[in-house]
């Protein structure tokens, strides 16, 4: 599974870009169920809606699953990273971060 | 849906739910498609006998009347066919009244429809399929019976349900007592 990791935790995408995701997908999904729906009943043949309908999704899956560079426009700029102080422990003030901190404290409290 | 996999899970989910919204919307609207079946049933004669099933291994079978049935139909179920219709089940009923038992249906024929070819039904001097006998054995004081042709179109997304044609009236005879 370690092997496949980067696999799955690839296709990163920005937050307009996920909106714009989950709009187009819903837009995609229902436009294939409506025109699976007119085909099969035009062709007059009920396996045809579902065939359409799966060729829909299939599309739908090439057009939002790929981390496309139109999901990449709105890149969020981070702050750059600044040194911490420590949490405020009233006889230690300057006590380096421990290893065993599972939340980092980010207030500005302890700063200058 | 920021990698690919939520992404994947995400509309994987949706567009099963969405394929459901659509068996759902071609089973509502599959009543509305309209049918327009011809149908003439004509029944030619109708006979009783009494007799006993020939079975070695029922020892307990009793002699009861038996009705024999013949008859003509015509009809075009074409227009039944729709795209939602996996088969046609066609079926013919006796039903009368007896003072036992307010209702009495019994299935003396039936067919299973596929295709256009065998939805043209024409039959000649046909003879019921299945054995007409009263549950009380004899056909004394039954009501004036109703030969009916049902028709219970089976889809394949949907709800079935019977819809009767055509109906004739008759009598079921007492049988005929021969002297030999």
């Amino acid at each position: 599974m370690e092997l496949l990791k980067p696999l799955f935790e690839s296709g990163r995408i920005d937050f307009q870009g996920q909106d714009l995701a989950g709009s187009l997908a819903t837009a995609l999904l229902a436009l294939s169920a409506t025109v699976s729906l007119g085909v099969g009943f035009l062709q007059k043949t009920l396996s045809m809606t579902f065939y359409v309908y799966a060729i829909g999704v299939l599309l739908t899956y090439l057009v939002v699953l790929p981390a496309w560079p139109f999901f990449k426009r709105n890149q969020v700029n981070w702050l750059p990273r600044r040194t911490i102080g420590a949490p405020a422990l009233v006889d230690s003030p300057n006590q380096p971060l421990s290893r065993k901190t599972l939340v980092e404290d980010v207030s500005d409290d302890n700063d200058e | 849906m920021y990698n690919f996999l939520q992404r994947l899970s995400g509309i994987t989910s949706f567009a099963m739910s969405t394929l459901m919204a659509l068996a759902v919307v071609i089973a509502l609207t599959t009543p509305f498609i309209p049918s327009s079946p011809s149908h003439t049933l004509t029944l030619q004669n109708v006979q009783t006998t009494t007799g006993r099933m020939v079975d070695p291994f029922d020892k307990q079978s009793r002699s009861a009347e038996y009705a024999r049935l013949t008859f003509d139909l015509d009809a075009d179920l074409t227009s039944m066919l729709n795209w939602n219709t996996k088969l046609l089940f066609a079926y013919l009923t006796v039903d009368y009244m007896t003072d036992e038992f307010n209702t009495n249906s019994v299935v003396i024929w039936d067919r299973i429809i596929r295709n256009e070819r065998q939805a043209r039904l024409k039959l000649r001097r046909h003879h019921n399929k299945y054995l007409l006998r009263n549950f009380a054995k004899t056909f004394e004081g039954v009501s004036p019976a109703n030969l009916t042709l049902y028709v219970n179109p089976v889809p394949y997304l949907g709800i079935m349900y019977d819809k009767p044609l055509t109906s004739v009236g008759f009598q079921i005879p007492r049988p005929v007592k021969s002297s030999k």
